[in-house]
């Protein structure tokens, strides 16, 4: 196993923890004694064959699957039988392959009900213009290059706004981790970088840390500060961009299909 | 038909529709947000009468001012509500959310049997009457027809009320928009923090704060006895099926299409009374399946 960035930041527990995970469905081991660490300030691509269980992976991190075996540590605290709301709380976001927005609303109120939710309904009868969070909302759509867009309904806007505001409304949560499901899937692929390039932009200002599921080794090859290769449900390496996409068994394995 | 007749008509409609909608409010509140039919909101209706009969009759045999009435309508409203509502939501329902419509339709019946039969355990089977509150408000003169200011102002003011404020409580408050949006996509409402539980308890809760705010209110102009929550909840669904289920505004067309309906039946041709309603309902559902304003496909809230 590569291991260039271990030891780097090694103050006090790491950000998100996770010791030997097990999770079976049926015949089919979707984690096999997973044990990743994850430090904070990074953005960390994972990449694998599909059924590698990167998506298993994401959601026992965020409490919607739970292991049959092993625990997760979120700054050293056990989160394992959290519900996913509090899991949300304690500062650990999620975005779906497909963007979870609430489409009959703006793009603005999206972020207004996160913020919200997060506050745990303080006000429950303030107007949810008026809450004090509107110009911290705002900002956020700014950072995500869609401010211009935050009083239109969520059906009007392209599927490249709807990931950003996706992202927004993560980060509305004010989150420590941001774990996404192939955050430019569905992205005009002359867009892609683009859209990427705005969405890491604004985590490094919001100072989040990411774990994202990616296909694209373009993508990965630009974004992601490290890499780590799912297969057959455990972590088989892990390392730099250049590292991992450089190795012969992630070529033959994961970059070789696409190729091909 | 002469005009006093028509007067007379037109008032009762006016003020039973404000009843009916009261009460189909809270039914299509729960339903909209929580997808279940609660075949119980009409116990639930029933027991809000029952207990402000109660209170009223308990506080005035104390000296207190016929106008403690309407206090007590709200608390026994809020009674209903909290009490009742809140353990069903708790208790039953949040187990079967995900279960088949028949079942969830079952299970609210089952509910509206035992609270029925509880109901006859604690207030018997004879008929209450308490009008205190209608008598305090007196009587109001219009066109020579002389109705209660009760029912011919009050009871719309209120309904009126209930619409434009639940209205802008769903659209413009915060725990409204967390509602709508758990309406929306449940889970994505989970995903970012939003505890549906709470919500969904919460909305029930004031589902059943409405029905028994109806109950309350219904009881000055009526005799409270076994059965009239059946009658509610076969009407109040007759109102939200005619408007949609969901609708909110549309229930309050449906309510006063077919209160004014009956009402005139009742002068006209009282043999059909009775079936009015339903006819408006089938009439209705006939040529839109989806209710006056319901859409096909999504309900809206």
């Amino acid at each position: 196993m590569t291991s260039a960035t271990q030891g780097t930041r090694r103050s006090g527990p790491p950000l998100l923890e996770t010791r030997d995970l097990v999770i079976k469905f049926g015949g089919v081991t979707a984690a096999n004694n997973v044990s990743m660490q994850i430090e904070a300030g990074r953005n960390l691509a994972i990449i694998g064959p599909n059924g590698a269980g990167k998506t298993t992976f994401l959601n026992i991190c965020t409490g919607w699957l739970k292991p049959q075996q092993g625990k997760v540590f979120l700054e050293g605290e056990d989160i394992t039988t959290l519900p996913p709301r509090k899991i949300v709380q304690r500062g650990v976001a999620r975005a779906f392959q497909i963007p979870q927005l609430f489409t009959e609303h703006t793009a603005l109120e999206n972020l207004l009900i996160s913020a919200a939710a997060r506050d745990g309904m303080r006000n429950p009868l303030q107007s949810l213009h008026r809450i004090r969070q509107r110009d911290e909302m705002m900002h956020l759509l700014d950072l995500v290059n869609c401010a211009d867009v935050a009083d239109r309904t969520v059906v009007e806007l392209s599927e490249g706004q709807r990931k950003l505001i996706d992202i927004a409304v993560a980060l509305a949560l004010k989150p420590r981790l941001l774990l996404m499901d192939e955050p430019t899937s569905g992205v005009a692929s002359s867009q892609k970088h683009e859209v990427m390039e705005i969405l890491v932009g604004a985590l490094a200002e919001a100072g989040v840390t990411s774990v994202f599921v990616e296909h694209d080794m373009g993508i990965v090859a630009r974004h992601a500060d490290e890499v780590a290769v799912w297969n057959a449900g455990n972590v088989q390496l892990r390392g730099t961009p250049d590292e991992i996409l450089e190795h012969p068994d992630v070529i033959r394995d994961v970059i070789g299909e696409e190729v091909a | 038909m002469n005009l006093t007749i028509f007067l007379l008509a037109l008032f009762d409609g006016i003020s039973y529709a404000a009843l009916v909608f009261i009460v189909a409010l809270g039914l299509t509140l729960i339903f909209g947000v929580m997808r279940i039919l609660n075949i119980a909101h009409g116990s639930l209706y029933a027991i809000g009468a029952y207990a402000t009969v109660s209170l009223t009759g308990f506080f005035l045999a104390l000296g207190f001012s016929p106008i403690f009435a309407f206090p007590l309508m709200i608390i026994s409203a809020v009674l209903v509500g909290m009490l009742l509502g809140g353990p069903i939501e708790w208790l039953l329902l949040r187990r079967i959310y995900d279960k088949p419509e028949v079942l969830q339709l079952l299970v609210t019946f089952a509910v509206f049997m035992i609270l029925e039969d509880a109901q006859r355990l604690v207030w018997g089977t004879q008929p209450y009457f308490q009008a205190s509150a209608l008598q305090a408000l007196g009587n109001i003169t219009l066109f020579g027809v002389t109705y209660t200011v009760y029912q011919l102002i009050l009871l719309p003011l209120v309904a009126i009320g209930l619409l434009f404020g639940l209205r802008f409580f769903l659209r413009r408050t915060v725990i409204g928009k967390l509602i709508l949006a758990t309406t929306e996509d449940r889970e994505a409402a989970q995903s970012i923090g939003i505890d549906a539980d709470r919500v969904f308890l919460f909305t029930f809760i004031v589902g059943a704060v409405l029905a028994g705010l109806g109950g309350a209110l219904a009881s000055p102009t009526t005799s409270i006895l076994p059965g009239m929550g059946a009658d509610m909840i076969v009407l109040s669904f007759a109102v939200v099926a005619t408007a949609g289920l969901g609708q909110i505004e549309g229930a309050a067309v449906a309510a006063l299409l077919i209160g004014l309906g009956r009402s005139f039946a009742v002068y006209v041709w009282p043999e059909v009374a009775v079936l009015v309603p339903y006819l408006i309902m089938v009439l209705v559902l006939l040529i839109r399946p989806q209710g006056l304003f319901g859409s096909p496909v999504a309900r809206k809230i």
